[in-house]
């Protein structure tokens, strides 16, 4: 999307909610047209689960029915409704029994005294081409994601997923440019490590994950 | 010359090109000695591409989309 469209876009989506914001309900039905899927593929990749997907994307789209005199216009309101559907994604997951996380640092890359590398890095980024688009990889990458801890997942799914710049995921995290950042590089570190164990393994005999 | 472990921290910058000129060039030229370094710069490259791809293909079912039109229906004429 070229950087013209992209203003014109958010202009339009401001115009929506201060016509929403004054009581013109067709203006609601566009925004929740506009937001549903987002909403629901967020919740979705948080939790894996079509009826938890489907409660807190309702649950999101009441919110915004109802509370949406409350938005200020300080941050997007693309922020706002991010930051609305990942506090309800959180309650969910609250109310329901919680696998342990696994620590991310066990899988950051080691070095030894002198910062060399420790480990044997195999360059499997051409195997990928072939297996992208069967299940098995696509189950083996989504279980991977949802190893990641919370405070990493978060950031990657905005960000890398939604494609939310780095300051729109500061601004609906409330955290710092380099907490973003170093959050990402971490997620992403520990996922490469974890594929490069599918993707890496002889070809002959495919690796777990 | 920097240390693999200077190059992967860096990394993340490397690939936004937010990185002066000099620690660019410092970083190419660790790459073009250390083939596994690399190997860890495409594959890490490689890992966010397939996640995306993978993770953005989310659409929603058409029994949800179903259940949201009438949710909606139904609280705006509260």
């Amino acid at each position: 999307m070229s950087f013209t469209q992209q203003k014109e876009d958010k202009k339009a989506e401001e115009l929506l909610v201060r016509d929403f914001q004054a009581g013109n309900l067709e203006a609601y039905d566009k925004i929740a047209k506009l937001y549903q899927k987002k909403i629901y593929a967020l919740s979705f990749n948080l939790m894996r689960n079509q009826m938890d997907a489907q409660d807190v994307t309702q649950e999101v789209l009441l919110i915004l029915f109802r509370k949406i005199n409350t938005f200020q216009g300080k941050s997007a309101f693309s922020s706002w409704v991010y930051r609305i559907t990942l506090n309800a994604s959180y309650m969910k997951l609250r109310s329901k029994k919680k696998e342990p996380n696994i620590s991310i640092d066990e899988l950051l890359p080691s070095f030894n005294g002198a910062g060399f590398q420790q480990e044997k890095i195999q360059d499997w980024s051409e195997n990928t081409e072939s297996l992208l688009f069967t299940n098995e990889t696509r189950e083996i990458i989504k279980k991977a994601v949802d190893l990641l801890p919370e405070k990493e997942k978060v950031v990657f799914l905005l960000r890398d997923v939604e494609g939310l710049s780095t300051e729109n995921v500061g601004d609906v995290l409330n955290l710092t440019i380099p907490a973003v950042k170093s959050r990402l590089h971490r997620a992403r570190l520990f996922l490469r490590k974890k594929l490069s164990g599918y993707f890496g393994a002889s070809n002959s005999k495919k690796g777990e994950i | 010359m920097i240390c693999c472990k200077e190059c992967i921290d860096l990394l993340y910058d490397y690939f936004e090109g937010s990185l002066d000129q000099d620690t660019t060039q410092s970083l190419d030229e660790h790459f073009q000695e250390c083939p596994p370094c690399v190997a860890f710069l495409n594959t890490y490259k490689v890992t966010t591409v397939l996640c995306r791809d993978t993770l953005n293909q989310i659409e929603i079912p058409d029994e949800v989309r179903h259940t949201l039109k009438n949710f909606l229906k139904e609280h705006k004429n509260e």
